[in-house]
């Protein structure tokens, strides 16, 4: 039977010690700007050559619908949305005053963060989808009036199939785990937050 | 540049020990806590220009560890439980002693408090003064003393019992 004492005295004479360097921790300072640069500039890679592609069918190729044209602006549209909301994110990331409220702040914070996280992921998405749905089928009009008939129709079959596939295999899939983790992490944290109330 | 890197010297020299056993009370494994006093640190960096003398640097540098630790929780679906603790004997190169056995009993008798238990205690182990703690938990200071005297009680029945084992 030990007394609290003791194992206060225990616990002074303990061994375990971090074996983190001063340096290393630097070094991983630097690491991580370097790292946030590189994603950035990956994001940027990857939308940018998108949209001036967009931009660029939009002006200097001559379709024979204006719907065409509309479908151009909405995916211009969805791309630029994704690359702000990213950004955004970021951003949120790194304004980290969050940190230095009262642990129940913070758990109010995190789960908020974490709800608007999924609301993004989720709900957010299926807008996204629904929009470049519409492109593709305003586009489908100005298919129609050039290619082959049943290469039209085989197109079209394709591009359905495809994005039924998407939401009904993957996007189901992806909502449903996606909401299994929240809901998980949302009673971690209204537990966590109970024990910190003062009272 | 370099005052600045004086500065976060000094704070992670005077500072590192306690917020590591904050993070290893917390997580039960070492290397989950070297994860979390480093993400700690970088914390404390990326905010030093932040600090209001509204307080010591020590309280603030344990109000970051602290959410920090809420975050691991929210990011890993991990949880502090026995078999991690085995970990503490494992990291031990050698034969582990009688001592480094009891203080791997103690991880584990940490690890069944609750979440606020451990940041707690750990920190009354580590003898941080009580205004202190109850600044970094966000509680008033009678609260605390009567949350001390519980966890007290209850991390001494977990201990012997758990050496009873």
């Amino acid at each position: 039977m030990k007394e609290f004492d003791e194992i206060q005295q225990l616990w002074h004479r303990q061994e375990p010690e971090p074996n983190v360097s001063f340096e290393a921790i630097l070094k991983r300072i630097k690491g991580n700007k370097a790292a946030l640069a590189r994603k950035l500039l990956w994001q940027i890679v990857a939308v940018a050559p998108a949209t001036i592609i967009l931009l660029w069918m939009i002006i200097a190729v001559q379709f024979s619908t204006w719907t065409t044209y509309l479908a151009c602006v909405i995916m211009v549209g969805c791309v630029c949305y994704y690359f702000f909301t990213q950004l955004a994110d970021y951003h949120n990331i790194r304004k980290s005053h969050h940190l230095l409220a009262k642990p129940q702040d913070y758990i109010h914070y995190l789960k908020a963060f974490q709800q608007k996280r999924n609301h993004f992921n989720t709900r957010n998405y299926a807008v996204y989808e629904a929009c470049i749905a519409v492109a593709f089928a305003l586009y489908s009009i100005e298919m129609y009036f050039v290619l082959p008939f049943w290469t039209f129709v085989g197109s079209i079959i394709f591009i359905v199939f495809w994005f039924l596939i998407c939401h009904f295999v993957f996007m189901k899939q992806y909502i449903h785990s996606e909401n299994e983790r929240i809901e998980e992490m949302i009673e971690n944290l209204e537990r966590i937050k109970g024990q910190f109330r003062d009272a | 540049m370099s005052n600045q890197r004086q500065l976060f010297q000094r704070l992670f020299e005077d500072n590192s020990k306690k917020v590591y056993h904050l993070c290893y009370g917390y997580t039960g494994d070492s290397d989950s806590a070297n994860d979390l006093m480093q993400e700690t640190f970088i914390k404390v960096w990326q905010n030093l220009d932040k600090f209001r003398n509204q307080s010591q640097f020590s309280t603030w540098i344990y109000r970051i560890a602290v959410n920090t630790c809420l975050s691991y929780l929210r990011t890993a679906k991990r949880r502090a439980t026995d078999e991690l603790n085995d970990t503490i004997i494992e990291n031990y190169t050698e034969e582990p002693s009688e001592k480094q056995e009891q203080v791997a009993l103690l991880y584990r008798s940490i690890a069944q408090l609750e979440e606020n238990e451990r940041i707690i205690i750990t920190m009354v182990l580590d003898e941080i003064p009580y205004p202190e703690i109850a600044e970094v938990a966000g509680i008033s200071e009678g609260n605390l003393r009567v949350k001390i005297h519980r966890i007290k009680h209850k991390l001494t029945e977990i201990y012997n019992s758990n050496e009873r084992v």
